[in-house]
């Protein structure tokens, strides 16, 4: 009995070793395959901001969203905040619209999503949820903002003069622009009710009110840190954490949403999960 | 004591199967299944270099010999192209041998997928998709 056991154990390790071994080589196979991982490294501050002849820091520069100044296959460097270093709190929502959202499915969240809907990222989206690059052109009283994400654009005036007191609701709203020190200080009313401020479903009322606070600590670095009031949606207003630009050296590529077969995709998989539900 | 033994062998199988990298959580996630990731091979046909996403389309053949036509989504062009696949490199495909690493729709749309990656004529591989899989997460 003692020698039939060692027999099978020794054909179990036997079988044992081998698979192991067959994953390995699989697994080596599969890295040899695969394209190298990235081993970038976070770009460096670059010295200090360049000025424009007015004194104020030039924001001018093709900015990507992270620390890699460009495209990364780096998780790491493409997040735009570390919430252990900056936390950020979650959107102190009112009871009923955190029972609103969370009503929603994932499926009505991806129908919902700018990326799904091709609408507009607009304000503050363009900060919060764009993993795509802008360009920033700045002139003494202009600050002018393209986001290759389907090229949308927005012209703010820097020279202090107030909002326009009868704004049609846009996706960009009605912005003005001053000077605040070294920070841009961009106030935005009127932002048309179909943007969301999230990709989970954080919508706005019409009363909503954003400050967007722009930065260049230095030369390859951009800073936006954004708050958002909204009475009728929010208890309080919420802060987000200083979300991390760094400078580009590349021009922006065309991006129009021309093919977009997501919608009708998601359509066809809520129909099918209220089926499911039904059953 | 043999059915002890077997128990072990599954036991071990059991966790080294499961030691599967968890799938990531985005949008190809949502609209197509982790769990129902293949490898297919076939003709690469034509394609779309459009946004949100671009698509090719490839012949596959089944297990019967029957050719299905395939369309594969991939990531919008700005990231194709800034993740080194050039239109070119699709033009250069049509009509060639192609191997697809792809993820089946979750909406149950025959013969549609989003592709991770794409083994072009040349033998290269590409990652066109996203990671619906989490095979290139950082360690």
């Amino acid at each position: 009995m003692k020698g039939r056991l060692s027999c099978y154990l020794t054909a179990v390790l036997a079988v044992l070793g081998i698979l192991s071994m067959a994953f390995a080589l699989a697994a080596q196979e599969g890295n040899s395959s695969q394209p190298a991982k990235s081993k970038q490294q976070p770009v460096p501050e670059g010295g200090p901001a360049p000025r424009t002849a007015d004194g104020h820091p030039d924001l001018s520069g093709v900015w990507f969203g992270g620390r890699a100044g460009g495209h990364t296959d780096s998780p790491a460097l493409r997040r735009q905040f570390d919430p252990k270093v900056t936390p950020e709190e979650p959107p102190p929502f009112q009871p009923w619209a955190a029972a609103k959202i969370k009503a929603m499915t994932q499926t009505d969240y991806e129908l919902g999503r700018a990326s799904v809907n091709c609408m507009p990222r607009g304000v503050p989206g363009m900060f919060l949820i764009n993993p795509y690059p802008f360009e920033i052109v700045q002139t003494p009283g202009l600050f002018v903002q393209l986001d290759e994400l389907n090229n949308n654009f927005r012209v703010v005036h820097t020279d202090g003069r107030a909002h326009n007191p009868d704004p049609d609701p846009a996706f960009d709203g009605d912005e003005v622009g001053h000077w605040d020190g070294d920070t841009l200080v961009i106030d935005v009313i009127s932002i048309d009710e179909r943007t969301w401020n999230n990709f989970t479903g954080w919508f706005h009322s019409d009363e909503e009110h954003v400050i967007e606070r722009v930065k260049r600590p230095s030369l390859n670095y951009l800073t936006v840190q954004v708050t958002i009031e909204d009475p009728k949606v929010l208890t309080k207003p919420w802060t987000s954490a200083p979300r991390v630009w760094t400078l580009g050296h590349e021009d922006l590529l065309e991006y129009f949403c021309t093919n977009n077969q997501e919608v009708e995709q998601y359509k066809a998989l809520k129909e099918k999960e209220s089926d499911g539900n039904k059953k | 004591m043999r059915y002890k033994l077997y128990g072990v062998v599954v036991v071990v199988l059991v966790v080294l199967f499961a030691a599967k990298p968890a799938p990531a959580h985005h949008a190809f996630a949502a609209e197509f299944d982790a769990n129902k990731c293949t490898d297919l091979t076939g003709t690469f046909t034509a394609f779309e270099w459009d946004n949100p996403h671009g698509y090719f389309h490839m012949d596959v053949k089944d297990a019967r010999g029957a050719v299905n036509s395939w369309s594969f989504e991939t990531i919008s062009v700005p990231a194709l192209k800034r993740s080194g696949t050039s239109r070119r490199d699709f033009e250069n495909a049509v009509g060639k041998t192609v191997t697809v690493r792809a993820c089946l729709s979750k909406n149950g749309a025959k013969n549609r997928a989003a592709a991770e990656t794409i083994k072009l004529p040349d033998g290269q591989v590409h990652r066109i998709g996203q990671d619906v899989e989490g095979r290139f997460k950082e360690e």
